[in-house]
């Protein structure tokens, strides 16, 4: 899961399947997919949103979110 | 000509837009800057150049999104021109792909070069050009580079859709296509196959449309045996992520031939970052920054500027009126009228010019940097406790300058219940037209501490508005679902010029409006104050506006301000808040020597003033505000609903605010 | 006297004006200035969402 990974720490999309539709298809329009490659950069306190960067392109999802995306680590 | 600018959000589509057609639009760093389309000359008028909100795909999920599919289904556009991000050319193509399907001359504008070399993306656009078909312009939106290339690679005549079909997308999908192709054709003018995919995709847009022109059940017999097929050979993946996958595959082949990669530096962005979203200073750093600007624009700055306009005017101005009208031997009415109504009303709100102009400057500066969408990152938690998501905390920080575009940005938003909400909690947000009002209290009340006040005053437009959001997420507007996926724009450093441009944007409204409705408001008000039942030049207290201040200052009362003054001046209020100022100077008539301020504490104690700017701040959305949300809403009921649920919380908290503090021995 | 005539109607045809003016485009909302007025539907349409 991406909420796993520690900052700094990357990983490679395996399945985001699980994740809300309408989140789904947002992740698909910013180009995070099965196959791509992700980085924590940030994590807000108080159980907030997680920022994660591939390519150079910065999101912001929240956490319950991120437990649904799965990850391999790198 | 008609030509539609299309691109992803926050690619510098609006900034191509003022340079092409040598306009000024408004220009932010964060995605939806533009929610509705705009229209532009091109600048050697050539034809017209529409600028439609940002969009990844043309199969929308919010509002503004959605703008853009039913131009593309209703209107008529000659050319499209698409702005790419090369630095995320990927992401970027997918749009490229449903654009050329569509079938219109299309050209392209590769922005943001120097950001993609600099993230060791080194692009091939002859290489590019070739593959996709399409001109290929490099372009910098901001500074104007490559626009005239663009001009005439547009302006140069071309052959009607090219009818390259870019992608494959299989025996089953281009077969359902020439079957729905032959359902609808001679029904549009639109193409045919752009139409289908769209379908399949799963477009609302398209799929109104097409039922409109065809038959349902043939037409979803079509589809329903597509998917079944689709599922079954590729291992239950669904027909849209199946078709985006094709797209996909074609882009990344595309890439390997036209894009090389190296190794790339740390962009400063991210050592940025790495502080304004740490843990545990990003809060205090989003509310130092807010304090700064307070500070500036109320105790360091903005005061002395003000005070300065405010001793030219009641000094030589009036004075030069004066002269000027005794040397035309102007009669006793048309004296009053210009020096009591004129120069006091429409004068009394230009002097807070200064303060309002440095109020535009720092929301410039936190929309051009790219602050903007972390502050929505750093707020989500907080918002998703009361229902709703970070995003709507950009509507509401636009708010701040005006309450009219920060309904507007609540397209956005995606789910149309958190639009909802943020489109009724907006308002209270207090917005540049109430900052006279605060300046001229705290001048008169909290000379020591008026930031400080000023601040209290916009933190509990905050608070109020998210304890609201909980009762109203919990109560009227219950339900689960709630998106929150944000892009993050790299931080740029904010050109002066471009800074300054969308500063005196904003602020030109103010200048305006006392130019116009101020005026006439200031004529009319005095007028109401210098005629009474029994005549021209009557006692003031004597006058038709205290008969009408008077039939509901007794309300007010309770609340610490119940004079017939204060009751005509929040009537005012209700056209545009500005109003509430020009009002005050033209009844509370200072005599030469003095100031309102001073004059004011013989009706105000200084709770009783808290009081008021408390009401002030929540009472009524302005008359502009309040159209703009039935135009958002088109509900008649959620509008009232807006208004009543503002005046009900506006007298319980001055209520709570003047009573309370009167038991702790406050005055 | 004729000077105050002038200037009276002046500041007072002037201000009726502006006031009619003002609301009516405030009455408008927003898209009050937007030249594809007419084709625009973005106003009274949510995207269907399920």
């Amino acid at each position: 899961m991406v909420s796993q990974l520690k900052v700094g720490e990357k990983g490679k999309i395996v399945d985001i399947s699980h994740v809300g539709h309408l989140v789904q298809r947002r992740l698909l329009d910013l180009g995070f997919t099965e196959g791509t490659e992700v980085c924590v950069k940030c994590v807000m306190p108080f159980g907030g949103p997680i920022m994660i960067e591939s390519c150079g392109q910065c999101i912001g999802i929240r956490r319950k979110e991120a437990d649904r995306i799965e990850v391999e680590r790198l | 000509m008609e030509v539609a600018l299309i691109g992803n959000p926050n690619t510098g589509k609006t900034s191509l837009f003022n340079n092409l057609t040598g306009s000024y639009e408004y220009v932010g760093n964060w995605s939806g800057v533009t929610v509705e389309k705009k229209v532009g000359l091109f600048k050697n008028n050539i034809g017209r150049l529409i600028d439609l909100p940002g969009v990844y795909t043309l199969n929308p999920l919010s509002k503004d999104e959605g703008v853009v599919t039913s131009f593309f289904l209703n209107d008529s556009v000659d050319k499209l021109l698409n702005i790419l991000d090369a630095s995320q050319l990927e992401r970027n193509l997918h749009l490229t792909i449903q654009l050329l399907e569509y079938g219109r001359p299309l050209f392209i504008g590769l922005n943001m070069m120097d950001v993609a070399e600099n993230r060791g993306i080194h692009i091939d656009v002859k290489m590019l050009s070739a593959l996709l078909g399409v001109t290929i312009v490099p372009v910098v939106a901001r500074s104007g580079k490559g626009c005239e290339e663009l001009i005439q690679a547009i302006d140069t005549p071309t052959i009607e859709g090219s009818g390259k079909n870019l992608i494959y997308y299989g025996k089953e999908i281009e077969e359902a296509i020439s079957m729905v192709e032959k359902e609808i054709h001679g029904n549009t003018k639109h193409s045919l196959r752009w139409l289908a995919l769209q379908w399949f995709e799963g477009n609302q847009y398209v799929n109104e449309y097409l039922l409109k022109i065809a038959h349902r059940e043939k037409l979803e017999s079509i589809r329903h045996t597509l998917e079944i097929k689709i599922k079954q050979q590729k291992k239950g993946k669904s027909l849209a992520s199946f078709i985006y996958l094709k797209r996909k595959e074609a882009i990344g082949k595309i890439l390997d031939e036209a894009v090389r990669k190296s190794d790339a530096t740390t962009p400063l962005t991210e050592k940025v970052d790495a502080i304004v979203t740490n843990r545990f200073l990003g809060m205090p750093i989003f509310l130092l920054l807010m304090y700064c600007m307070f500070m500036l624009t109320f105790d360091w700055l903005g005061t002395p500027l003000s005070d300065g306009l405010d001793h030219i005017l009641t000094g030589p101005i009036t004075d030069g009126f004066e002269k000027i009208l005794s040397n035309i031997g102007a009669s006793e009415f048309i004296h009053a009228l210009i020096i009591h109504g004129l120069v006091a009303g429409v004068g009394g709100v230009l002097v807070f010019v200064p303060q309002i102009f440095i109020l535009f400057f720092f929301i410039s500066l936190l929309e051009d940097s790219g602050y903007m969408a972390r502050v929505a990152l750093v707020m989500d938690r907080i918002m998703e406790s009361v229902g709703l998501n970070g995003k709507a905390f950009i509507p509401m920080m636009i708010g701040f300058g005006c309450n009219v575009p920060g309904i507007m940005a609540a397209r956005t938003i995606e789910t149309p219940r958190e639009r909802l909400l943020t489109i009724l909690l907006t308002p209270l947000m207090s917005c540049s037209a109430r900052l006279p009002v605060y300046a001229l209290f705290v001048g008169g009340f909290f000379i020591g501490h008026k930031a400080l006040i000023v601040l209290s005053l916009y933190v509990l437009g905050i608070v109020v508005a998210l304890i609201l959001a909980k009762v109203f997420s919990s109560t009227l507007l219950k339900s689960e679902a709630s998106l929150f996926v944000i892009e993050l724009p790299p931080y740029r450093m904010p050109q002066f010029q471009s800074l300054w441009r969308s500063t005196w944007d904003k602020g030109k409204g103010f200048i305006r409006k006392a130019g116009t409705f101020i005026f006439a408001g200031s004529v009319f008000i005095w007028l109401l104050s210098y005629a009474g039942p029994d005549g021209l030049k009557v006692n003031m207290d004597k006058s038709y506006l205290a008969a009408i201040g008077n039939s509901i200052a007794p309300l007010l009362k309770p609340i610490g301000f119940g004079t017939w003054q204060a009751a005509a001046s929040l009537i005012t209020g209700f056209l545009a808040k500005e109003s509430i100022i020009s009002t005050m100077n033209i009844i509370y008539f200072v005599p030469k020597g003095e100031s309102l301020q001073g004059l004011l504490a013989h009706y105000y104690t200084p709770l009783a003033a808290y009081s008021f700017m408390v009401f002030i701040l929540l009472y009524i959305p302005c008359l502009a505000t309040t159209a703009t949300i039935y135009k958002e809403t088109g509900s008649k009921k959620w509008t009232s609903f807006a208004i009543l649920y503002a005046l009900v919380i506006a007298y319980i908290l001055s209520f709570v605010i003047y009573q309370g503090g009167r038991l702790f021995g406050l005055v | 006297m004729l000077v105050n005539i002038v200037i009276g109607i002046a500041i007072f045809g002037y201000a009726s004006f502006a006031l009619v003016k003002f609301i009516k485009k405030s009455k408008k909302g927003k898209c009050a200035a937007c030249d594809l007025q007419k084709s625009c539907k973005s106003e009274c349409r949510f995207p269907p969402t399920k």
